[in-house]
């Protein structure tokens, strides 16, 4: 069986696309990964750069980090506690092996919920821990553990967005529904994007070993639950009348705004041409649309984003070369971790 | 640049995928062997086949969506279609039998959460097709003959809805639902089914990003279900009907092969809630999702189990495969190339 893995690993890694400059055959998931930076087509200059290279293993834990971040959060907002240690430990051949902890901050069950309300997060939280283990389970021993995951930084990232300022209350998504309809927002539409970025990463083997039609069936559950967090949104501020009555639609987009400008590489303003991101809306007549839906406004094509444009977003930086922050105190655990152009 | 290792890996993925499992990365292939096929009787098949596939789905929805919201087919204006921003679609496609939309009517909406969902809806599904028609080109299939009025009262009696006969999903908000209900879920489970396929990667970028929005469909509709009626007292109930005949025609459509994890038997589910245990405390959940109950992954369905829903059993009789499948809201068939899936 040791042969075996040999054997398979050394296919992957001689499988692998290659990431960065000066990799003409790998130009285009070069491309994908690292933006519009590194061609190498003007510098002459022959010198052979080591160049950043990943796996089928490396996209899937990517996925598993961020699994990591969502099961904790919703866990902890369905039922107080987080992930279990079974959960979150190291597999034995990963190059990973310290396993994180999690900084709560507000973290507890969301009071005042309906008993439909607590079935609502009960269901998020199961299918998210269910995606940690099914990732976990399919990468075996080169799972890489949970990474140090801080869910204390919803107060940060409000301020950031504009939701709040510094010196008031910081915001906190466990505090109500609607405020955890904030926390859940901040989430699905990102974790849709990153999976629809990440599915054509996979190489023709990995296609042949069942790993693309597994990420395309996680994405179409993480559009499932974006699709819940804002039909909600939306159905409230419908039920509320305007914004005013119920500002947590505005407060939504200000999210997308912020998470549009964190998209590094096309941080063009949400609902216009190029953005990744699609506001939500108001509708007050009954001949009027909804945007539930996040999707490109010219063909209704569902977004995607690049592993580094997710890393932005989940450190809540959009500066180049960071390779820890926001949700990540420490940095994902991932060959990914460090944010480039 | 195959050395001898890489060799004996092709080899074993070819003979067998199951004695891959155990290894350092488990397989997923040999749990879905049997499963994904596009179609059992299809010897060939190209990019253009699987997105004309896909393209006779998105028809059959822009037009039940068009209609609910603005009492017009695809391909006709209204002011109120125009008004809404909804594209007008020209039906350029023309290989196969161009055919006729029959039934459906503008549904006399009542609440802004229904009306605004319907034609956001109509307005995505619409350029669902126009994207497609696009990518397709001269390939694209002709819109084949679609019926969107007897065709629910068929279904709704196969699937034991109370008074079925007289089932139209044009007569009010909550009925409206129960019809888009029908369609969303197969659409994810038919995008899903058809990615591991698509050899273009901008083709698979473009069905990654479709499959995410018939999800987004999916759990609007769902939630606003679960809203509506958050007991399973009426519509709500309805979900699990519908979703017991999709499941039971999916499961035809395989023909005995074995399921695979994302087409459990069954491999669909309502809105009714199930038992899940999170930390030490057994407790219950809904669903909002549609997917397999132990990995919470959508499921995946193969172009046979596909047809044999959307015509309600024509795809199948006994063990043997129907080509083309004929019935219910395709009367005539689906329209598809030469090697295409129908």
């Amino acid at each position: 069986m040791d042969k075996l893995k040999k054997l398979i690993d050394g296919a992957f890694s001689r499988r692998k696309f290659v990431v960065g400059a000066g990799a003409a055959a790998g130009a285009t998931a070069a491309l994908t990964l690292t933006g519009c930076g590194g061609g190498s087509s003007s510098s002459p200059t022959p010198t052979p750069t080591p160049t950043p290279q990943f796996t089928d293993a490396d996209v899937l834990n990517f996925a598993l980090n961020l699994e990591y971040l969502e099961a904790q959060f919703y866990l902890y907002a369905a039922t107080g506690t987080g992930l279990a240690p079974a959960d979150i430990s190291a597999g034995s051949s990963s190059s990973f092996q310290t396993v994180g902890t999690v900084t709560g901050g507000d973290a507890a069950a969301v009071p005042g919920l309906t008993p439909q309300q607590q079935e609502i997060l009960n269901e998020i939280a199961y299918e998210e821990r269910a995606h940690v283990r099914f990732l976990r389970s399919a990468l075996g021993s080169a799972a890489v553990p949970m990474p140090d995951i801080d869910l204390s930084f919803f107060g940060p990232l409000a301020t950031a967005a504009g939701i709040t300022t510094a010196t008031a209350p910081a915001f906190n998504p466990f505090a109500s529904f609607d405020d955890f309809l904030i926390g859940g927002f901040i989430f699905e539409d990102v974790g849709v994007t990153a999976y629809s970025g990440a599915a054509p990463l996979i190489s023709a083997a990995g296609v042949s070993l069942g790993y693309l039609t597994a990420a395309a069936g996680i994405l179409a559950v993480e559009a499932y639950h974006a699709a819940y967090i804002r039909t909600s949104i939306t159905g409230r501020a419908i039920a509320a009348g305007s914004a005013t009555a119920y500002p947590y639609i505005t407060i939504a987009n200000q999210v997308e705004d912020l998470r549009a400008a964190l998209t590094v590489g096309n941080s063009a303003p949400p609902s216009t041409a190029g953005s990744v991101e699609t506001l939500l809306t108001l509708p007050t007549n009954l001949t009027t649309p909804s945007s539930i839906v996040a999707a490109d406004p010219s063909t209704a094509v569902g977004f995607a984003r690049t592993v580094n444009q997710v890393h932005h977003i989940v450190y809540g930086s959009a500066t180049v070369g960071v390779s820890k922050g926001g949700f990540f105190p420490n940095g994902t655990n991932s060959i990914f971790a460090t944010t480039t152009a | 640049m195959a050395n001898q290792e890489t060799q004996m890996l092709d080899d074993m993925i070819s003979k067998g995928r199951r004695k891959m499992l155990g290894a350092g990365l488990t397989s997923l292939a040999g749990m879905l062997a049997g499963a994904l096929a596009p179609s059992a009787q299809a010897a060939a098949f190209t990019d253009a086949d699987i997105l004309n596939f896909a393209l006779n789905l998105e028809y059959l929805e822009a037009n039940f969506y068009y209609l609910a919201a603005f009492g017009t087919t695809i391909d006709v204006a209204t002011a109120a279609s125009t008004a809404a921003g909804a594209p007008l679609i020209k039906l350029t496609g023309t290989v196969g039998t161009a055919g006729t939309v029959s039934g459906g009517s503008q549904v006399p909406f009542s609440t802004i959460e229904v009306s605004s969902y319907a034609i956001e809806t109509a307005i995505e599904e619409g350029k669902h097709v126009q994207t497609l028609l696009t990518a397709l080109g001269s390939s694209a299939v002709a819109q084949p003959a679609i019926n969107l009025g007897t065709s629910f009262q068929t279904l709704a009696t196969a699937a034991n809805i109370p008074n079925g006969s007289a089932f139209s999903p044009y007569a009010s908000d909550e009925n409206f639902l129960v019809g888009a209900y029908v369609f969303e879920d197969v659409g994810v489970t038919a995008y899903h089914g058809a990615a591991q396929y698509l050899t273009v990667k901008a083709n698979l970028q473009t069905a990654a990003g479709i499959l995410a929005v018939e999800g987004y469909h999916a759990g609007l509709i769902r939630t606003t279900i679960n809203y509506l009626d958050p007991t399973g007292a009426t519509i709500a109930g309805y979900t699990n009907l519908i979703s017991t005949l999709r499941a039971t025609l999916s499961q035809a459509g395989l023909l005995g092969a074995a399921p695979g994890p994302y087409d459990a038997n069954p491999d669909d589910y309502g809105l009714a809630t199930f038992s899940v245990t999170l930390g030490a405390n057994a407790t219950t959940a809904t669903r909002i999702t549609d997917a397999d109950p132990v990995n919470e992954i959508a499921f995946a369905r193969n172009t046979t189990q596909v047809l044999n829903i959307v015509t309600g059993g024509g795809a199948v009789n006994g063990t043997a495969v129907v080509k083309p499948a004929v019935g219910v809201f395709f009367p005539a068939g689906m329209n598809a190339g030469p090697n295409g899936f129908n």
